[in-house]
């Protein structure tokens, strides 16, 4: 394990404090303006006895909320908000920029409705451009950006879990088809499912070739991207790596560094590797051990009343065919890095050996239901897959301009409902100030339960109002 | 890019100034050069002042300088120390510091040094080679009297359609083999051999060979190269091959064919095929001056609709032919045929490139077209467009340095003017770079790949004494030159660990494991044949993963040119756009045909075009990394493939 060199009495008191695989920066004055001063070894922590969880969530948290400053690396003067490292074509005579960035020097400073790792206000908007072409964009012109309101991440490490459950089991489908396909000569098809979820069809030839021209919600590589609006990051790494560059201009080494750019200073500000692995797994873990959202506790009567009329309303009109009250999850075990992520992201082949944690020891896990089978039952209210989500008639979600990542831009991911009482305002633009106003915003695949819903009357569509109030992030 | 400058270091003054300094920022400004900047951009990359286009004036650069000059022990092991530090993932200054330091202990005992001379090691990741030939079942040796001191091609094709690539091998005096590819996903490669369905006397005395689907049944077939009778082998589909040189009235003719590439002209729906012929040695004199002519081969169809190449064009005066490429120069959309040319026996001669005009006799560029007399030991030939902007680079490999090509700055389309820039951006490998051999070395087989999937080009060439020339090295590795992000190349054949004491001739790169990371065959002269798999940043029992990798395999169903050769690729990432085209030739005496290779570095998804053939461009295709991607003409979306 390694040690931070030349420690001062007051560095190794600190030290004899913190886990063992946390590094600590002893040299920093107590009124040091840096906000990374920890680090941890992630291949020492792997091999230790230690529980990850409690020794990545305190410095997960620490950093979630840090307000990073250029004495750490933030800002990225020669570099633009892509997932892929680019330069940008001219530099910004301003390091803070609320359009192409950077725009924010602290996670916790738009994710904090109700609470840290909550949602944000309107206010808190980002404005999501692939940073490629046009990225210096000064403009809220949607011709180059598509405007986002900021999305809660509690709950986030059972999403993961539950995504990465549902492309193993796609994957394994899809090697199934492939193998009856071989052995019996001729096309053959096979409907994809998991968890419930259809996701279209997939039919494999004799020949080992894949036709995908029939699958649906979900990405040809039948990879679940569960996170962002849109449904396009694999995993919480994956989305936290991009996220400190966008957002911050905080490089994390493992996509940033010499290995894929040649520099281990690709945004030409002076610091080298700003983030390691230890750090972004830190990240990861306390937004993976976020609480998940709750349900109201001692509601009046009437509420009590209302929304359980709702809640069975909210399915009889078809809101939960998309807005799946919960899905089951074999496994609570946390693996960091994860099983899907590709290079950029760290991978499980880049390390000894993958952090792994067990979310079931969480208090918050322990009192979810869990089925017949001893499955815990997420209560996401989402299905983890990808709809078009308006039309001709109803095009408030077909606001934006631009694809992202290959999906189109009026199809988005179905927005997981636990906690919406928590998040107002609503829709990807957080423009929506009701939830009566965001219900009949659905179009696309969802007009049908639009419709059902508009026809109910004021007290039957009240009710459904108190249900969705009753989705909670507890504070 | 780490620089490791033996001056700064004989100073003896801040050797350990990059203990804190970043990595130097002057290799990240993009992908690569544009064409117009290209002399602003490499005045960047260096600042050595040697000319770009004198050979004899630069045998004073790169790693092995630092160790040849010094002689010592110790500068080997500083060498090595930098390079071992990528091994681990990343860049570790302390042993930056440690190769420091160890130079300049030896060199400050040692007599005042050219202060270009410098250690270059890769910043890019290096991947790890095993050579595994033998437990793979690639038993195989070419060899054979003077007429094989060249020649030794590796043909890589898929021969039975379940879109693996097989291979196909050149054997000299002994016969050539075939060997069906049966490696496990993933897992240690595994050959066995086939029949050919060649009698004794076709499979002898083969130099080399390059798939091709000369028949448009969509079943490749190989275009087989001999000293004699050249033959045109018709695939059947289950790796069985008979010979069609009677039915398509082909003359195999007498020849000492060293050279082959193919195309489809414009309106021919059959391939042109063209062979590179080296010594005539029935001629009085030989093998001095006496080279044979090329030959041009034009497809007749037949009347039952089939095809014939009854008489061949002389493609006259020859000059000893060692690689020949149809390549679009000048995007034109017309290919014409860059020939490279062994000065060893050529009195006169010089590299050439012939207009192929269609319809019209092929005439070759002269100096009042532009063309510039150059003369080199021309063994083979490796295109790729470095810097996308339509034109391609061409790395030429001799004895001595290699060349690369860019069509000069100043020059319009019209007008074949190219300059060197192999000294600027590190390609040369003109001497071993490592063992005690200070002499030259001999290039064969090129090949532009990206073999670590960063989405830069690499650049591989097999190396090797022509046979006891003791003028040249006689130890002479073959060399692994990874790209860098500010368009330079690295030497890392060694700690590749492709470095072996063999001799190599032809070769080729492919994926035979379908794991994504490009493997490695080269045949050897009088030598077992080399088969190294890529196990990426790995172990042979635990193979790593480098970046992100798409291979993409392109076909024009139920047309003419099914394989569509002569097709560009596009494969767009961020702002990073890398091309390859789809061609039959170059390299040294082999070829392959298949899935096209490309690194997608930490990208995720790819938007993929291509431009047919006949010019048109389809619409992009949106793939995601670290797939087998079929893309059919008029397809609107891209089929995947999974090997079993």
């Amino acid at each position: 394990m390694i040690r931070p060199i030349g420690l001062s009495a007051s560095g190794l008191a600190l030290m004899l404090l913190l886990p063992q695989a946390v590094l600590a920066d002893s040299d920093l004055p107590p009124w040091s303006e840096r906000a990374l001063t920890e680090d941890v070894d992630l291949d020492a922590l792997a091999a230790s006895e230690e529980d990850p969880i409690a020794v990545l969530q305190p410095l997960g948290e620490k950093l979630f909320k840090a307000k990073f400053t250029t004495l750490d690396g933030a800002g990225r003067p020669d570099a633009t908000g892509a997932i892929v490292p680019t330069k940008v074509r001219r530099k910004s005579h301003l390091a803070f920029q609320r359009l192409a960035g950077m725009d924010a020097n602290a996670c916790a400073s738009c994710h904090n409705e109700p609470v840290t790792g909550g949602a944000g206000a309107f206010t808190a908007n980002v404005f999501v451009s692939e940073g490629f072409e046009s990225a210096d964009f000064d403009t809220i012109d949607p011709q180059f950006s598509n405007e986002r309101n900021t999305n809660a991440i509690q709950g986030a490490g059972l999403i993961e879990l539950l995504a990465r459950e549902m492309t193993a089991d796609l994957r394994s489908q899809r090697q199934a088809v492939l193998t009856k396909a071989r052995a019996s000569g001729q096309p053959e098809t096979v409907a994809l499912e998991t968890k419930g979820v259809a996701f279209g069809t997939l039919t494999a030839g004799p020949d080992g070739t894949l036709d995908v021209s029939g699958i649906e919600g979900i990405d040809d590589d039948l990879t679940l991207r569960p996170f962002s609006q849109k449904g396009v990051f694999t995993s919480l790494r994956q989305f936290t790596v991009n996220a400190m560059n966008d957002h911050h201009g905080m490089q994390a080494s493992e996509r940033f560094g010499a290995d894929w750019t040649g520099s281990d200073d690709f945004d030409g500000d002076g610091h080298t590797d700003e983030l390691s692995p230890g750090q972004i797994s830190a990240l990861v873990a306390w937004q993976a051990t976020l609480a998940a959202p709750t349900r109201k506790q001692d509601l009046p009567d009437i509420w009590q009343t209302a929304a359980k009329e709702g809640e069975t309303l909210f399915g009889e009109i078809g809101c939960a065919s998309c807005h799946i009250p919960a899905l089951p999850l074999e496994s609570l075990t946390f693996q960091d890095p994860g099983p899907f992520d590709t290079a950029g992201t760290l991978r499980q082949s880049d390390v000894g050996m993958p952090l792994s944690y067990d979310l079931g020891t969480l208090d918050w896990v322990k009192a979810l239901p869990r089925d017949a089978e001893g499955r815990v039952l997420v209560p996401l209210f989402g299905d983890l897959k990808r709809h078009k989500i308006a039309d001709a008639k109803n095009d408030t979600f077909g606001n934006e301009l631009l694809a992202q990542r290959f999906v189109a831009r009026d199809v988005f991911i179905t927005a997981e409902l636990w906690g919406i009482g928590s998040t107002a305002p609503y829709g990807h633009r957080g423009d929506l100030t009701t939830l009566d106003e965001v219900i009949l915003a659905h179009g696309g695949e969802a007009a049908g339960s639009r419709k059902a819903y508009a026809a109910l009357g004021e007290n039957e569509r009240q009710s459904i109002i108190a249900f969705l109030r009753s989705l909670e992030i507890a504070e | 890019m780490t620089r490791i400058s033996k001056a700064f270091a004989a100073s003896g003054e801040s050797t350990t100034n990059t203990d804190v300094t970043p990595v130097d920022r002057r290799e990240n400004r993009g992908p690569l050069i544009s064409r117009d900047s290209v002399w602003f951009a490499l005045s960047e990359v260096e600042t050595r002042s040697a000319s770009a286009s004198g050979q004899a004036s630069r045998p004073r650069i790169g790693a092995t300088l630092v160790r040849g000059d010094t002689g010592c022990g110790a500068c080997r092991s500083a060498l090595m120390a930098p390079v071992q530090t990528h091994e681990g993932g990343s860049v570790t200054r302390k042993t930056t510091w440690s190769a420091f330091s160890a130079i300049a202990l030896v060199l400050s005992a040692t007599a005042p040094v050219a202060a270009q001379d410098e250690i270059l090691t890769s910043l890019a990741p290096v991947p790890t080679y095993v050579e595994e030939a033998q437990a793979a079942g690639l038993d195989h040796t070419y060899d054979g009297a003077w007429e094989f001191f060249v020649g030794g091609g590796a043909a890589i094709l898929d021969c039975n359609g379940d879109r693996r690539p097989d291979l196909f091998l050149a054997g000299g005096k002994n016969p050539a083999q075939l060997f069906r590819n049966d490696s496990p996903t993933g897992g240690a490669l595994k050959f066995t051999a086939v029949a050919t369905g060649l009698g004794d006397r076709e499979a002898d005395k083969i130099l080399g060979a390059y798939p091709l689907d000369f028949n448009n049944d969509d079943v490749i077939d190989l275009a087989i190269l001999r000293l004699g009778e050249n033959l045109l082998l018709e695939g059947k589909g289950d790796c069985s091959f008979t010979v069609a040189n009677r039915a398509l009235g082909f003359d195999g003719g007498r020849e000492w064919t060293t050279a082959f590439s193919a195309t489809f002209e414009p309106g021919l729906e059959y391939p042109t095929l063209a062979f590179g012929n080296y010594v005539d040695r029935s001629a009085p004199g030989s093998p001095w001056g006496t080279c044979h002519d090329n030959f041009l081969f034009r497809p007749e169809k037949t009347a039952e609709g089939g095809v014939s190449y009854p008489e061949p064009s002389r493609l006259s005066p020859g000059y000893c032919t060692l690689s020949i490429l149809f390549t679009d120069w000048n995007r034109s959309g017309e290919a014409a045929l860059r020939i490279s040319n062994d000065r060893h026996y050529y009195r006169g001669g010089e590299e050439q490139l012939w207009a192929v005009p269609p319809g019209r006799p092929p005439r070759p560029y002269r100096k009042s077209d532009g063309w510039q007399h150059l003369k080199i030991w021309g063994m083979g030939i490796a295109s790729v467009d470095l810097d996308v902007d339509g034109f391609p680079e061409y790395a030429l490999t001799s004895m001595g340095d290699t060349k690369l090509q860019k069509l000069d700055v100043e020059a319009d389309e019209t007008v074949p003017v190219y300059q060197d820039i192999a000294f600027d951006l590190g390609v040369t490998a003109h001497r071993p770079y490592k063992g005690e051999d200070l002499k030259p070395s001999t290039g064969w087989h090129s090949e532009f790949q990206d073999v670590n999937n960063d989405g830069l080009w690499d650049l591989f060439i097999a190396k090797g004494n022509v046979e006891a020339m003791p003028d040249f090295a006689a130890y002479d590795p073959d060399n692994l030159l990874i790209g860098q992000w500010g368009g330079t190349f690295t030497e890392a054949g060694g700690p590749a660990g492709i470095g072996l004491d063999r001799r190599g001739r032809g070769a080729g790169l492919a994926d035979f494991n379908s794991d994504g990371l490009l493997d490695l065959v080269v045949v050897n002269r009088a030598a077992p044949v080399s088969l190294f798999r890529n196990v990426g940043r790995g172990t042979e029992a635990a193979p790593k993963p480098l970046g992100n990798f798409l291979a993409i395999d392109v076909r024009q169903p139920g047309q003419p040119n099914s394989r569509a050769v002569g097709a560009k690729i596009s494969v767009k990432t961020g702002n990073h756009t890398r091309v390859k085209d789809i061609q039959i030739g170059a390299g040294h005496a082999s070829g392959q045909m298949g899935f096209l290779h490309f690194g997608l570095g930490v990208a995720e998804r790819a938007n993929v075009r291509i431009k047919w053939p006949d010019g048109d461009w389809s619409h992009t295709y949106r793939v995601f990394a670290n797939s087998h991607v079929i893309i059919e003409r008029g397809a609107e979306k891209a089929k995947l493939w999974y090997p079993e």
